[in-house]
């Protein structure tokens, strides 16, 4: 399978979940809805801001444990785009790989 | 101990410079394959796997970093896609992606400003804390400091991102101490461990060593770096290094600070390497339009003007050309670098097939573009130039530009600066 199949749609963001940050609350996507399919995200990867010109874009990497999606949200226009999905042939997400596993292996030593 | 020299000579071990007693106060701080792991913390499928990342999704594109996972097949940094398959044949090749590795940059940045207002960044993945004078504000030892930055990296970035950490006297020594344990070491060199330590290395594992440095401690019979160490100053001064260098190592090793020097920016250029293995003439002048465009953004972006030029080709053969001039003006402008270029360009060889282009600029000088000129067409030059550049910043970098290197922008892609950082801010306008 395609290691990165490109979409660059316009998506909705039907739910969002917030997390402590170092120095504010961030908003990250909780569940999206494309084509039909709902998504929803188990895990953020990165999220980082990148400029277009002038334009603020914030991106997002997330999963839903079995395909890595790259999210677009421009602070000016406030539309969501996929960018293109990824990765769906090295599914699911393995346990040891997880945030909670790691942070929880992390808190231990 | 006595040390042979080539001469047949036996010169004894004088230690002149002790070793640097002090407390360690320099921490090096380098994440662990950052381009892959900082790929492998956005996308979580790919943890654990082996992965590369590249410039181009090519097979003869070199490696710039692979994952722990790959490298543990034999995967290394410098190999083309290609040779890389064979050793891992499940490698993951991944294009590069700059803002990302910018933003963990500025993180890790941040993090180390917060620890003392003396930090250098070394290349977009390592960087030195120097905590000298800070022991009102950091009471606590440096390596629960540097445990804290670990925790904080992956707090703020994400719990995939690691770094190795090194604490020492002087910069050598920290960046080797960061090397000693990967990936997510902290270790510490000083006085004490500083023989131990260096009894476990090779020549070529200290940072600044390789082949033809070996080969010259080598001839003077100089096979460990502790006996690199030892070493009498004389001896390294005069025949292994001939040069100050041999000085700079003698103390380098002794833990004393020699590296806390920035240079200036003397050239200013770019190069490209074709892809295209017959390109035509057109091509050629678009790649070299593309590339003064993007040599002159970096004179501006850094407040310089040039008054030399120099441009560099290599053939298909190996054969390269050079040719360089020096204007009595200076330039700044992307059609004046354009121009000037073009002049030595068309006097170039045509008996082979043109495999790289290079344009760099020289005998830099701070930018007079804020000057009013007598004159009103170069007047006229600085305020289109100030006007293009205002309008590319507004919308993003070519949106006015060049019909003649049009073609080149979809095609060259804009690399990752190793060693200095010097322009990642105007890479990532461009990225």
């Amino acid at each position: 399978m395609e290691n990165v199949v490109k979409i660059n749609k316009e998506v909705s963001i039907v739910a969002y979940y917030f997390k402590q940050g170092i120095k504010r609350l961030r908003c990250y996507p909780k569940k999206m809805e494309w084509s039909g399919k709902t998504i929803i995200f188990s895990e953020q990867g990165l999220r980082h801001p990148t400029k277009k010109g002038q334009r603020m874009i914030h991106v997002f990497d997330m999963t839903d444990g079995n395909t890595d999606y790259r999210l677009e949200f421009d602070a000016e226009q406030l539309t969501w785009t996929l960018v293109y999905v990824a990765d769906q042939a090295y599914g699911p997400l393995k346990d040891e790989f997880q945030a909670t596993h790691l942070n929880a292996v992390q808190g231990a030593s | 101990m006595q040390l042979a020299v080539p001469d047949g000579r036996v010169t004894m071990r004088s230690l002149e410079l002790p070793i640097n007693r002090a407390n360690p106060e320099v921490m090096h701080i380098d994440l662990n394959s950052c381009f892959a792991t900082v790929e492998q913390q956005a996308r979580p499928l790919l943890r654990g796997k082996p992965i590369g990342v590249t410039n181009r999704l090519t097979k003869n594109a070199c490696v710039v970093a692979a994952s722990y996972e790959a490298k543990a097949k034999g995967v290394k940094v410098g190999m083309t896609f290609s040779d890389a398959k064979l050793l891992a044949p499940d490698l993951i090749m991944l294009e590069t992606d700059p803002p990302k590795y910018h933003y963990v940059y500025q993180i890790l940045v941040d993090i180390m400003r917060s620890y003392s207002p003396n930090i250098v960044m070394k290349s977009i993945d390592e960087g030195i804390i120097n905590f000298e004078g800070t022991s009102m504000i950091n009471q606590r030892p440096l390596e629960e400091i540097g445990y804290e930055i670990k925790h904080r990296l992956k707090k703020e970035v994400g719990c995939w991102m690691t770094c190795n950490i090194g604490i020492a006297t002087n910069r050598f020594l920290a960046k080797t101490a960061a090397s000693l344990h990967k990936p997510d070491g902290l270790d510490v060199i000083d006085h004490r461990n500083l023989r131990p330590v260096l009894s476990k290395l090779e020549l070529t594992d200290l940072s600044g060593i390789a082949e033809r440095n070996q080969a010259r401690l080598n001839a003077c019979g100089i096979y460990t770096p502790l006996q690199f160490l030892d070493a009498p100053v004389d001896l390294l001064r005069r025949q292994v290094f001939k040069s100050i260098c041999g000085k700079d190592w003698y103390k380098r090793l002794r833990g004393w600070e020699v590296d806390d020097w920035q240079s200036s920016i003397k050239i200013v250029g770019r190069q490209y390497v074709l892809d295209d293995m017959k390109p035509s003439d057109e091509l050629l002048r678009s790649r070299l339009a593309y590339l003064c465009e993007t040599t002159a953004m970096k004179l501006r972006y850094k407040g310089l003007c040039a008054r030399g030029i120099y441009i560099y080709l290599v053939y298909d053969s190996g054969d390269s050309w050079y040719e360089r001039r020096m204007f009595k003006s200076t330039f700044f402008s992307n059609g004046e670098v354009h121009r000037r270029a073009t002049l030595l360009f068309n006097r170039r060889p045509h008996h082979d097939w043109v495999r790289l282009i290079a344009v760099s600029c020289y005998k830099l000088a701070p930018s007079n573009m804020n000057q009013v000129s007598l004159l009103e067409e170069v007047n006229r030059e600085v305020w289109l130039t100030q006007a293009m550049d205002e309008i590319n910043h507004q919308y993003g970098e070519f949106t006015i530009t060049y019909a003649s290197s049009l073609d080149a922008k979809s095609t060259v892609k804009q690399k990752i600066p190793f060693g200095s950082t010097r322009y990642f801010e105007l890479l990532l306008n461009r990225a």
